[in-house]
């Protein structure tokens, strides 16, 4: 399966990374480097509907529904780039509203 | 152009729990922005999810209510897109392998009579937080209280045939769940939320339309309005010859407006994958039986045991059953001793009134059966109970004697009393004695009214007429 | 002991001697965070503890992908950058219980992405006996620290050998617990199902002893098993009745000849504590490092979403203004070359039309890797013995023009990451003066008997000497 530069860009748009259009040519071919190489497992034959495999145990175990405190050392004002009246702040996208 | 529509809904109900679904923060609605938060919830490095039991629970129920199917392997997925009110990047929800599947909720069709909608799925999920758009210029504020939340997803399959029955269906929906104790279910908390598929065909066409996506609709009432908005679109559209697109619209409650949402991504792409950070859900047939038998007695159940125990008319069981706790104030009252039908017509007048306006019974199932108890005994009128009960709403605690006799609304039924009005009466009627005696015995309401009116409705009636009676002869 | 270190206890006095051995290894760079200060706050909480604990002061250099609430955590990041976490990690934790000192955070490939520590934003780790050369990766830093002497054990983190292999490339102990022995509450995420934190020592002993110290079930980890901790356990006196397998896959014939050598004389050692050697094969092997590269960055992908300048970390707006300008700018700039080749990567295997190509078939292909390790343990195997690392450690710049070179440094570690296993590197020696590793792998959840038989064969085997 061959990349083009359109997938590169479209998947990252998909993981919101900006690619300077300087990098995007080394990062086609690497991809295509990396992603030839793993399509070594083609030599696989298919399976319909594999579970995923998880090493760790084989149910989860839950937790029962009480509260505990607040476990953090500082509040969420000093980690935050930009915070004002207790809200998290981005810039706005032109298209929200409040819904 | 005959069109039938054709609707699937896709609700999302808050599951009543007292902490998230992968962490112990608080659920409690309106505290300061941020306040209910943790390592988890807000998508910190190096933190990590474990699931909430009583949202398994509730969620396990829910299906149950809904008919589903519940599944003892489940297992919980990423669904990755990126949002600012999606701390982790990645939602952690149900993909292909959900809680529970293949239910159905019957309701009343406003035109089709009884109708039963399938239910593809029910899966559980944690919810987004929450978004300000308009309190900072130029910003968007974030509240990651909300984010964590645990939702149950239930989606039914398009079997709705008009805006009307979508309204009807979410009205029973809402009221199962409700009843089953699993979310509060309100719409303006934010507690139950819906989202509409549309789509038309020509009457007898069996292949599906175009869907598009309706949004943003904050009451019953909103989704049937705008569903209507919708479906009208979308016919005009194909009457002009043209197609409908796969679309997103806002609805807008102040225009009545439907407004398509900017395509954030062109399509979305979820990449869900099992969550590797959470083994399978995997629930023993007995702990599933368990939840199975801790369902409380559900509206249809309810409805019909009611009709059959306590011999009341369907209209009436339906009616009393609407809500669950008036259902259960109905049995108090027959509990205390009070008449079926004679409950029934309490629940659904002066009671159901106070429950709406309220949400709650201001006066307690045994006051009530008092009060019944003196109309009965004649010692209040049916009128002047009903002040008597206006009065006891008003009070904590009342007892409908002393406020009866507070009120001079208690009936006098002493035979002395009695003799005494009707002797007054009848002495200043003596033509209409005469004709009474005579024959028109249709007078008796006449001289019964007299004496209602000479001891200024004081009288019991039922013992004016045989002291009128006796002396009439 | 010195006047200086009389005064105070234990604790003071080690906090003074790392904050000096720290300092002459600074060339090194293989420590991001350390001050003399919090060391010797360190220090006296140590000293004041009522009992000194198993740990009894040991000070540890901890993997800067392991939250602390005392220093930043930047996994070597620039979109962590000055970022300090509101809570620390079970495991760190449960050592400071035990009466451990936390010395210095370790630099490291970033997020843990890579296999020589070269991927660092703040430069790479220089290997303790040669500048030149590479520590190995991605815990580069902790490797330099045991080896260079500055600390007797330190803690990585494993996702497809970042440990074992810079414990073989630095000639030290290296060892990763089975997969939900220690919490990974706290450790910043990578691949989720296959990460583990894990610890390097200046011996076998130490390293067990870290690890007994941090093991256990956690509540706040739903993928830690439930069983009791590790205890650490005795040496055995020799390794009679043992049976140990050599999987043929791991001994190619265009092995490097240094490596070659020095597992000759692993296998004569073990044959001399009376144990028996035994080939197998484990047919699958071809297909981890592609597995491992389908899995690991799938789930970075969706691991490092959460990096996005909203609630923490520097934050970057693009030229669009909006707060999508915010995510695509502080990524852009924030991740490093080497992470955001993974996130596309992994983003491209789970999209639309590619997951049943790539991410199912990753699965298959792991779950016939599993089975290869547990049919060679069930037909009557205790370990398998194998070089752990191809070559010994190579040069800088070597290897980063091609991605694909540097993945194939893990080809001997990563399908132990995959299954799950515990295993673990010891120095067996030395080519041309360079380390070399022998690994052991154990069965799942059979680290005790592991590290009691690598404590034996520890004993006899002559880690400093040249193998030819």
């Amino acid at each position: 399966m061959s990349i083009g530069r359109d997938d590169v860009r479209h998947v990252a748009k998909l993981a919101e990374l900006a690619v300077p259009e300087e990098e995007l040519e080394r990062l086609v071919s690497q991809l295509n480097r990396i992603v030839d190489y793993v399509a070594q497992l083609d030599r696989l034959p298919a399976e319909r509907m594999v579970d995923a495999f998880l090493p760790g145990p084989a149910s989860v175990a839950l937790r029962e529904d009480v509260p505990g405190p607040v476990p953090l050392a500082r509040p969420p004002a000093e980690l935050a780039p930009e915070f004002a009246e207790g809200f998290f702040l981005v810039p706005r996208h032109g298209a929200m509203e409040d819904a | 152009m005959a069109w039938e529509t054709v609707i699937g809904l896709e609700v999302h109900v808050q599951l009543r729990t007292r902490t998230k679904m992968f962490c112990a923060c608080r659920t409690s609605f309106g505290d300061p922005p941020n306040s209910n938060v943790c390592p988890v919830c807000l998508g910190l490095p190096g933190a990590l999810p474990v699931p909430n039991a009583e949202a398994i629970r509730l969620a396990a129920r829910a299906a149950m209510a809904l008919g589903c199917t519940v599944h003892e392997t489940s297992v919980f997925a990423r669904k990755n897109y990126f949002y600012p009110d999606l701390p982790k990047g990645y939602q952690i929800s149900q993909f292909d392998r959900p809680l529970a599947t293949g239910g159905s909720v019957a309701f009343e069709s406003p035109e089709r009579g009884r109708v039963e909608v399938g239910i593809t799925r029910l899966h559980v999920e944690e919810d987004a937080g929450k978004l300000l758009h308009d309190r900072f210029p130029a910003k968007t504020a974030v509240d990651l209280n909300r984010a964590g939340i645990p939702l149950a997803e239930i989606v039914s399959e398009p079997d709705l045939r008009s805006p009307a029955e979508a309204r009807a269906y979410l009205t029973t929906l809402r009221q199962i769940l409700v009843y089953a104790g699993v979310s509060e279910c309100s719409m303006e908390q934010g507690s139950l939320r819906v989202d509409a598929n549309l789509s038309i065909r020509r009457a007898g066409d069996t292949r599906l339309g175009t869907k598009t996506e309706v949004k943003n609709m904050n009451s019953f009432a909103n989704v049937e309005r705008a569903l209507e908005a919708e479906r009208a679109r979308q016919a005009a559209l194909v009457e002009a010859g043209e197609r409908v697109h796969q679309v997103t619209l806002l609805f807008n409650a102040g225009t009545g407006q439907l407004k398509p949402i900017r395509s954030k991504q062109e399509s979305h792409d979820y990449r869900y994958f099992p969550d590797p950070d959470l083994p399978p859900l995997v629930l023993a047939p007995g702990w599933i039986a368990e939840q199975r038998a801790a369902l409380p007695e559900l509206p249809d159940a309810r409805r019909s045991r009611l009709e059959r125990s306590f011999g009341i008319p369907a209209y009436d069981a339906r009616v009393i059953t609407s809500e669950a706790p008036l259902a259960g104030y109905f049995e108090a009252v027959v509990a205390a001793g009070v008449e079926p039908k004679t409950a029934a017509n309490w629940v659904m007048g002066d009671v159901m009134t106070s429950f709406n306006e309220a949400g709650s019974f201001p006066v307690p199932a045994a006051r009530l059966a008092a009060l019944v108890g003196l109309v009965r005994d004649g010692v209040v009128s049916h009128q002047a109970a009903k002040r008597v009960y206006g009065e006891m709403a008003q009070l904590s605690d009342g007892d409908p004697r002393a406020v009866a006799e507070r009120l001079g609304l208690v009936q006098v039924s002493d035979q002395g009393a009695l003799a005494g009005w009707v002797d007054e009466v009848l002495s200043a009627h003596p033509a209409e004695v005469a004709r009474f005696r005579g024959g028109e015995t249709k007078l008796m309401g006449f001289f019964v009214g007299q004496v209602m009116k000479r001891s200024q409705g004081k009288a019991d009636p039922k013992g004016v007429q045989p002291v009128l009676q006796t002396r009439l002869k | 002991m010195t006047a200086a270190a009389e005064q105070g206890g234990r604790g003071a006095a080690t906090a003074r001697d790392v904050g000096r051995a720290l300092r002459s290894a600074e060339s090194l760079n293989a420590v991001l965070h350390w001050s003399q200060e919090l060391l010797d706050a360190e220090g006296a909480r140590v000293d004041a503890m009522a009992a000194p604990g198993s740990l009894a002061g040991m000070p540890i250099a901890v993997k800067d992908n392991i939250v602390t609430v005392e220093q930043p955590t930047t996994c070597a990041s620039r979109i962590l950058e000055g970022y300090v976490s509101p809570y620390t990690a079970t495991a760190v934790n449960r050592l400071r219980d035990a009466g451990a000192i936390v010395a210095a955070k370790t630099n490291l490939d970033e997020f843990a992405m890579g296999s020589s520590t070269e991927h660092s934003a703040w430069g790479r780790v220089k290997h303790p006996l040669d500048p030149d050369r590479v520590p190995g990766g991605s815990s580069g830093g902790s490797a330099a620290l045991v080896a260079a002497g500055v600390v007797p054990a330190a803690l990585g983190s494993e996702t497809g050998g970042s440990v074992r292999q810079p414990a073989s490339f630095c000639g030290v102990v290296g060892v990763k617990p089975s997969y939900g022995r220690v919490s990974r509450y706290g450790l910043v995420a990578f691949g989720s199902s296959l990460d583990a934190i894990s610890v390097f020592g200046r011996t076998v002993d130490h390293a067990s002893r870290v690890l007994a110290a941090m093991s256990g079930p956690d509540p706040l980890d739903a993928t830690t098993v439930d069983r009791p901790p590790m205890r650490v356990p005795e040496p055995l006196p020799d390794l009679r009745g043992l049976r140990i397998g050599l999987p043929q896959e791991y001994f190619p014939d265009d092995l490097h000849p240094g490596v070659a050598a020095a597992m000759e004389r692993v296998k004569d050692r073990i044959r001399e504590l009376g144990a028996e050697l035994r080939e197998v094969s484990l047919p699958h092997s071809a297909y981890a490092v592609p597995t491992y590269y389908i899995v690991a960055p799938a789930e970075a992908a969706a691991n490092l979403a959460r990096y996005d300048g909203v609630r923490y970390g520097p934050r970057k707006v693009g030229p669009e203004g909006d707060f999508r300008a915010v995510y695509r700018a502080t990524r852009g700039e924030g991740f490093g070359p080497e992470v955001r080749r993974r996130i596309l990567v992994g983003t491209y295997v789970l999209s639309a039309g590619y997951y049943d190509a790539y991410y199912t078939k990753a699965q298959q292909a792991r779950a016939l890797i599993a089975d290869d390790f547990r049919r060679g343990f069930d037909s009557g195997l205790d370990f398998l013995l194998t070089p752990t690392t191809p070559t010994p450690a190579f040069r800088a710049g070597e290897k980063t023009e091609d991605p694909v070179a540097m993945y194939l440094a893990d080809i001997f570690v990563c399908a132990v990451n995959l299954s799950g296993l515990p295993a673990l590197s010891l120095p067996v020696g030395r080519s041309e003066g360079l380390p070399v590793g022998a690994q052991l792998i154990a069965p799942f959840f059979g680290e005790e008997r592991l590290l009691a038989a690598a404590a034996t064969l520890e004993r006899v085997i002559a880690a400093d000497a040249e193998v030819r």
